[in-house]
């Protein structure tokens, strides 16, 4: 070997590590791929930010809309009128308590006393002369009543009439033709004077209301003798009950009296009256109502009828078999589960108006089923209809989110407690199910989310009645026809004009939904949240 | 005709004084014989026999896959809980019952041979509910009795003193060595006669291994405990007896001092002076 000194140092080899990359519009590959993926991400957020604002921008003018509308049917004196409205429908209440009564001792003249129809009738033809009396009582302030609302509906007439002519004014203007929007006349309605003759016949009500009282208690003061304790009791219930109602009458006179039609309807009695609102009326000769309450209780019932089912279904099945089937189980059940998911709701709908409706119509009737709450009905179309679909929609989104939740779980805590000597049904019970529970009860709130903004199966199976379900009735409920809110929307949205009050009462509505919606799945998020730090 | 209650004939014939002994006059408490084990259609133990001596720590080493842990999980049958696993030849008995007899009721069994695992594994539940979780199985429900076997446990696991204000915290939040023993305080709650330890300390610190091996020189007393291990110093430290597996086959198994000062096989030999493993 030449010493080292004689031989020139080779060339260190040189450390190539750069390349140039191929470039597109002066753009790597990389960069490219991310740009992509962002601009999708980013377009996602613009779409749903988009959608917000437009449902806000539709429906935010509904408050503004909704005060209008309600200061009009305080200038108008509907308002007025619909004191003594008030007081004629309790009483109309207490002549169904009577219609009731009658029906009960019908049937125990029947049944225990062995009577035919016409002798059991004919045994109650002193309670039918003491029910005649007490529903004609009214006749004087129901005539009362009818007169005034003439008035009142009007001026309101009127009123709507002059604005709409303002408008068609408005618009001419807008149009560039000015003579022809001076052609249109406009009036000045001298709301003060024309409420004159309405407030002007209080004495004339004071009266009439006064005669009505003495009517009342003197016609339940000798009640009709009637078979059974029972039904005495109640017929004793009734003479509270007509006290009670009685009692109320100075109230409402003094009510009318403090009446002021110029009181201003503020702008948060617009909100109230949306959020609290017990009617949901439109199109009405004499008023409309825009209170979701009717239809967010219709869609919170048919909901918890719908969770009733679908979680111990959705739970039980998930528990089942992620823990106790075969493989050839899991292999059967998992993807029929699935499958329900992609059923069009359109056809459950028609399922459950052909097939499921007239079933449950059906074993309704059924002698060992008349424990059940509610049980016979007659509506095919009610909550428990669409209820039971519904569940079905749910169980899938139940299903696979908590069986997600229990596979989660270590395999670690199973075995320790197999290993502490526990049995199966103890470790699901007292481990398995509590470490998943978090993620379990967020399966339940996104299958909820799932339901409420179910459409089709409620617009065909609820029935469509738009009324506060009637809760006093015990579970009973369940069976009653209801409204929902995603319901209404499709229902009334292809006939309202745009623009109109009720058609941004349906974007409201649909704005609720929409943050029911957000806030299910954000407590959702916020439970799966705490689960993974808890089990981590 | 027995099959009313299958845990009962366990249970009695457990209590029941050894029958055998072995050549250094300990009694055998666990009789394993002519042992084939598999996984569905791969054998996974072969032929093993041994007998693990009363009331001392007996350690399983060997090469990983050699099936140590396999044999540990036969013992209270936890393999059970894996489908395809079948013992297909030999017994193992418990104080002469087999423990694969048809009238065995795991669950019992599992009562009597408790487990502890190579990662913690406390539930996500306070530390009082992961030491009573094992009586309330059972249907214990007395306060008094719960919380005198709260502090018995914690103690026998040395870890009353960290952790008795905080009975109520999860325990979750102990660090790596405190879960452990928490574990092994759960495992000794339900009195179990035997302790299987699967490499318990292979995920500790050195200071945490040192507390769980104090521990297990102070259970002996009380149990017999069968211990899997990787380090051969742990095995050196803390076992009467040790087992040498190697591909699923049981080497050899003597004394301790013998397996480490002066095996008898080459394998072992090769084992245990590090030449491979
Ligand atoms: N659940 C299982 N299914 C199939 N084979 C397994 C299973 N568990 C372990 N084995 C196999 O059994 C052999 C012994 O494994 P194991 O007892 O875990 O070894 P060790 O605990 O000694 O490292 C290994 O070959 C392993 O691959
Ligand atoms: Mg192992």
């Amino acid at each position: 070997m030449p010493p080292a000194s004689h031989t020139p140092p080779a060339p260190a080899p040189s450390f190539a590590i750069q390349k140039e990359r191929t470039r597109f519009l002066g753009l790597t590959l990389d960069e490219c791929i991310q740009g992509f993926f962002g601009g999708n991400a980013v377009v996602a957020v613009i779409v749903l930010g988009l959608i917000t604002l437009f449902l806000f921008r539709e429906g935010s003018s509904f408050f503004r809309q909704n005060q209008d509308n309600l200061s009009i049917y305080r200038q108008a004196g509907l308002e007025y009128v619909d004191f003594i409205r008030t007081q004629e429908e309790s009483h109309t209440a207490l002549t169904r308590y009577l219609s009731d009564l009658r029906l009960r001792a019908l049937r125990h003249h029947m049944d225990a006393d062995g009577l035919a129809v016409a002798d059991a009738n004919a045994r109650l033809a002193s309670f039918d002369e003491f029910a005649g009396r007490f529903s004609d009582a009214v006749e004087p302030i129901r005539g009362l009543r009818s007169e005034l609302g003439d008035v009142a509906v009007a001026i309101k007439t009127r009123h709507i009439n002059n604005l709409n002519r303002i408008q068609q004014r408005a618009q001419l203007v807008a149009a560039g033709k000015p003579d022809e929007a001076a052609a249109v006349e406009l009036e000045t309605i001298d709301f003060a004077g024309e409420i004159v003759a309405l407030t002007a016949t209080l004495p004339l009500y004071e009266e009439a209301s006064g005669a009505f009282a003495t009517a009342l208690n003197e016609i339940v003061a000798t009640p009709p003798p009637l078979p059974t304790l029972e039904l005495t009791a109640r017929v004793a219930r009734f003479q509270e009950l007509t006290a009670d109602y009685v009692a109320t009458f100075p109230a409402t006179i003094e009510a009318m009296r403090a009446w002021d039609h110029t009181a201003p309807v503020a702008f948060s009695e617009s909100f109230t009256a949306f959020i609290f609102g017990r009617e949901w009326l439109t199109a009405s000769f004499w008023q409309d109502w825009y209170g979701v309450l009717p239809l967010f209780t219709g869609s919170l019932l048919v909901s918890m009828i719908a969770l009733t089912l679908a979680v111990p279904l959705g739970v039980g099945a998930a528990i089942y078999v992620n823990q106790l089937a075969t493989p050839a189980e899991q292999r059967a059940i998992k993807p029929t589960i699935e499958f329900i998911s992609a059923i069009p709701s359109v056809v459950l709908g028609f399922f459950g108006i052909a097939v499921l409706g007239e079933f449950l119509r059906v074993a309704s009737g059924w002698e060992w089923l008349a424990w059940f709450p509610g049980f016979p009905f007659a509506e095919r179309l009610n909550a428990l209809t669409a209820g039971c679909l519904l569940g079905l929609i749910a169980v899938p989104t139940i299903f696979t989110l908590a069986e997600d939740a229990i596979n989660n779980v270590p395999r670690a805590f199973k075995e320790a407690s197999y290993a502490l000597g526990a049995t199966r049904l103890q470790t699901i019970v007292r481990i398995i199910v509590p470490a998943a529970l978090s993620g379990i009860i967020s399966a339940v709130l996104l299958g909820l989310g799932r339901v409420i903004g179910e459409t089709m199966v409620v617009l065909l199976c609820a029935g469509n009645r738009i009324a506060i379900p009637d809760f006093t009735a015990g579970l009973s409920v369940i069976t009653q026809p209801v409204h929902t809110m995603t319901g209404i929307i499709a229902q009334e949205m292809g006939e309202v004009v745009p623009g109109s009050i009720h058609y941004r009462a349906l974007f409201v509505v649909g704005l609720l939904l929409f943050f029911i919606a957000l806030l299910i799945n954000f407590v959702a998020q916020k439970i799966v949240r705490r689960y993974k730090i808890s089990v981590g | 005709m027995e099959t009313a209650s299958s845990a009962a004939p366990l249970k009695r014939s457990l209590a029941q004084p050894p029958s055998s002994s072995d050549a250094s006059g300990d009694s055998t408490l666990i009789d394993i014989q002519n042992l084939d084990f598999y996984y569905g259609a791969k054998q996974a133990l072969f032929d093993i026999n041994l007998r693990i001596p009363d009331k001392r720590v007996t350690a399983f080493i060997g090469p990983s896959g050699c099936g140590k842990s396999t044999l540990l999980r036969c013992l209270n049958r936890m393999n059970d809980l894996i489908d395809g696993t079948a013992v297909k030849r030999g017994t193992i008995k418990v104080r002469g019952v087999d423990i694969y007899g048809r009238t065995v009721d795991p669950i019992e069994l599992r009562k009597r041979v408790g487990m502890v695992f190579q990662k913690s594994n406390p539930f996500p539940k306070s530390i009082y509910e992961n030491i009573t979780y094992g009586l309330r199985i059972q249907g214990v429900n007395n306060k008094t009795r719960l919380d005198e076997v709260v502090e018995k446990s914690l103690r026998g696991a040395a870890l009353w003193d960290e952790v008795k204000d905080r009975l109520h915290e999860s325990g979750l939040g102990l660090s790596g060595g405190q879960q452990q023993r928490l574990c092994i305080a759960r495992t000794i709650a339900v009195e179990p006669e035997i302790i299987l330890m699967d490499e318990p300390c292979s995920a500790l610190d050195p200071i945490a291994t040192a507390k769980v091996e104090e521990l297990i020189h102070e259970l002996k007393k009380q149990f017999t405990i069968i211990i899997v291990t990787h380090s051969m110093q742990q095995a050196a430290r803390c076992s009467d007896r040790t087992a040498f597996f190697y591909m699923g086959k049981l080497i050899e198994f003597d004394e301790t001092r013998n397996i480490f000062m002066n095996p008898k096989n080459p394998q072992t030999e090769a084992y245990v002076s590090g030449r491979f493993g």
